[in-house]
């Protein structure tokens, strides 16, 4: 399972803390609150029945007295009922058919030894206090309160404390929120920054001064952005200076190649072939340093603009010295294409490149464009690609099993290597397919070709 | 319509190159030579412009690296002298280089090792540039833009701008089709004859024929950029 982000869980946690203590205080005010109605409660029906007691047992002095008209004459409010149990016979108002199932049994027993106590109960789902008090061995008094109001009460205090409890809870995750966001916002700069840099803005630094909280992330962030920066400088001073110094001697020996090409009529046949050897290589070595060249700056972000594709791949085509028919005319996709011209060119002219040396010449060349991904296509009828060899082949210095034999031209085994990176600078990429009916199909893929 | 084909042969340009790395300079002077042009070379930018001003030759290739006064400098030393068509040839090709390169005055620019054949072609190439293209029209007027093909000459308002041979050539190109975009690989094929080529070229070409036609060459209202097309020169 996937962690929970930091500001997920500090959010968590700050709502669980919240709710733990404001749930505990409602607990416990709750409790306190019921415990001290409920005493007082118990003490005012206490002293009711006490009252009550004495009235009935002056009245039920005489011979044969009214017991019911007795009860009658007591004021017991709407929430008590007074029942009194004389020689086995229940008395009680009319109105209260249900109160003599009231009294629990356990209650009864202790009364009539002649005992006196009190009992919560719940009648009807109403929690009550029944007080039994005995009056003479053969008299007993119960009286009933109900505690409807009461009850109430405490139910509408339960919910308030617990509305209040997950209240605070809430107000405790938006805290925990807010903090959580105030204390990432220098992370989010640090990270704004990090972006920067991987987009290849090495000048982005950290403020010191904002935070001084994080100044060890921050020292050591911008202590690793120099670093990057010093050696991306050297890197590219190297580049530059290999570049420079492979290039100066190339055109010495480009010129002097062409001196020599030119005179090869004069030359004796050993000193001819001789200084031929020395021109063609000369080219497949300049080719070389320019694909190298070429792949150690590749990894630069595509520069797009508008690029008719058509148009450029007959281009390269003719370039190439092939039939600039072989491009399929533009269907009615897009007819200009976002990309980086130069990588675009150096996609189409090595492969082709590598349909002529491998392939036996291309066959078709197809540029379409599929839900705003430009798709280049060369076709050959060569032997095509061995699913082996399709891992391999856009690897550095690979060169096609057909060219095993070294003839003369081979190429620098580093054209489709330079094709892949050029799709990867697009955020594409290439892959070699079957062609149907025999043969390679390489296509490159290149998203966001159209805005 | 205007050129001789023989004109190869009969004709022998002259070259100045400026190259400090001895093997380089004798080398391109030996191919050059082959080539049929007359070769001058030396190695420093300061004797360079003493040759060109002693004996003006018809193009100058211009190395970036150079001893004392750089190629930069020397190309706009050159420049103020006169409109001699400029080919940088150099071993650096960052983009900084070429530009600054190209905004100091030159033509173009192209990187080492470049091809005989290929610099032989940019030389030709040059040199027909300087050559009248509209021989059917007298003048072309653009608001107070006054272009006369024949006598290449430019006028702004009614005084004269020096223009260079490939500004000229680049405004001609955009003057022949008024108020159409040219695209800019439409531009380095009919002004450079590249098949296919730097499109740097022609920014910064335009940015230099801007600086001289226009009031304010940072918003430009004859010679206008059309967004992700071209350029073309407003009617």
């Amino acid at each position: 399972m996937r962690r929970a982000g930091l500001r997920t869980r500090v959010i968590a946690g700050f709502a669980a803390g919240a709710l733990a203590l404001s749930a505990s205080m409602a607990f416990i005010s709750y409790e306190l609150t019921r415990s001290s109605l409920l005493a007082g409660r118990e003490r005012a029906t206490m002293r009711a029945t006490a009252y009550d007691a004495r009235i009935i047992t002056a009245s039920l002095a005489g011979d044969r007295p009214d017991v019911l008209a007795v009860l009658k004459t007591l004021d017991t409010g709407g929430n008590r009922r007074t029942l009194v149990r004389r020689d086995g016979v229940l008395y009680t108002r009319n109105t209260d058919p249900g109160a003599a199932d009231a009294v629990p049994a356990a209650l009864r027993r202790l009364v009539e030894q002649g005992g006196q106590g009190a009992q919560w109960v719940r009648v009807d789902g109403v929690p009550a206090l029944v007080i039994g008090v005995s009056l003479s061995p053969t008299t007993a008094l119960y009286e009933i309160d109900y505690l409807r109001e009461l009850d109430q009460t405490l139910r509408t205090l339960a919910w308030v404390l617990g509305l209040v409890a997950a209240a605070v809870a809430a107000a405790g995750a938006g805290l925990g929120w807010y903090a959580t966001r105030y204390v990432l916002r220098p992370l989010r700069s640090v990270a704004d920054a990090a972006q920067g840099i991987t987009d290849g803005d090495l000048s982005a630094r950290l403020d010191p001064a904002a935070e001084p909280d994080l100044a060890r992330l921050t020292a050591s962030f911008n202590g690793m952005v120099d670093q990057l920066a010093r050696r991306h400088e050297r890197d590219r001073r190297f580049a530059a200076d290999v570049s420079h110094e492979l290039r100066s001697p190339l055109q010495t020996l480009a010129a002097s190649a062409s001196v020599l090409h030119r005179r090869r009529e004069h030359l004796d046949e050993r000193t001819a072939l001789a200084a031929g050897l020395v021109v063609e290589e000369i080219e497949r070595f300049q080719s070389l340093v320019d694909d190298l060249l070429e792949l150690a700056r590749s990894d630069q972000p595509a520069r797009r603009a508008p690029v008719d594709p058509h148009a450029l791949a007959r281009r390269v085509t003719e370039g190439q010295s092939l039939d600039p028919g072989l491009v399929e005319p533009a269907g009615d996709d897009a007819s200009r294409w976002l990309v980086d011209r130069r990588r675009l060119e150096q996609i189409l002219a090595n492969l082709l490149d590598n349909a002529i040396r491998h392939g036996g010449g291309p066959v078709a060349v197809r540029l379409t464009c599929v839900a705003g991904t430009g798709r280049v296509e060369v076709d050959d009828e060569g032997p095509g690609v061995r699913p082996a060899d399709r891992a391999v082949i856009f690897d550095r210095f690979v060169r096609g099993r057909s060219a095993g034999a070294r003839g003369g031209g081979d190429g620098t085994g580093l054209g489709l290597s330079l094709v892949a990176q050029h799709a990867k600078a697009h955020g594409g990429r290439v892959v070699v397919l079957d062609r149907p009916g025999g043969g390679a199909r390489f296509r490159v893929e290149l998203p966001g070709v159209v805005p | 319509m205007t050129t001789d084909p023989t004109w190869h042969d009969a004709w022998v340009a002259g070259v100045l190159v400026i190259e400090d790395d001895d093997r380089i300079r004798l080398s391109l002077m030996l191919a050059l030579e082959d080539e049929g042009y007359s070769v001058r070379g030396v190695s420093s930018a300061e004797d360079g412009l003493l040759a060109q001003r002693a004996e003006p030759a018809d193009t100058v290739l211009v190395d970036l690296m150079l001893p004392g006064v750089d190629g930069f400098e020397c190309i706009r030393q050159l420049r103020r002298d006169d409109d001699v068509p400029i080919v940088v040839v150099s071993a650096r090709d960052d983009t900084h280089d070429i530009v600054a390169a190209l905004e100091a005055g030159a033509d173009d620019y192209l990187v080492k090792p470049v091809a005989v054949k290929e610099l032989s072609a940019r030389l030709r190439a040059l040199r027909r540039r300087g050559r009248a293209v509209l021989s059917a029209v007298s003048t072309l007027v653009f608001g107070d833009l006054e272009i006369l093909p024949e006598a290449g000459e430019v006028r702004v308002a009614g005084a004269p701008v020096a223009l260079t041979r490939t500004e000229f050539r680049l405004l001609c190109e955009l003057a022949e089709h008024p108020g159409l975009v040219l695209t800019r690989q439409q531009l380095l094929q009919r002004v450079w004859e590249y098949d296919v080529g730097d499109e740097r070229l022609v920014d910064v070409h335009i940015g230099r024929l801007r600086q001289k036609i226009e009031d304010d060459s940072r918003a430009p209202r004859r010679l206008v950029t059309v967004r992700g097309m071209g350029y073309k020169l407003a009617r």
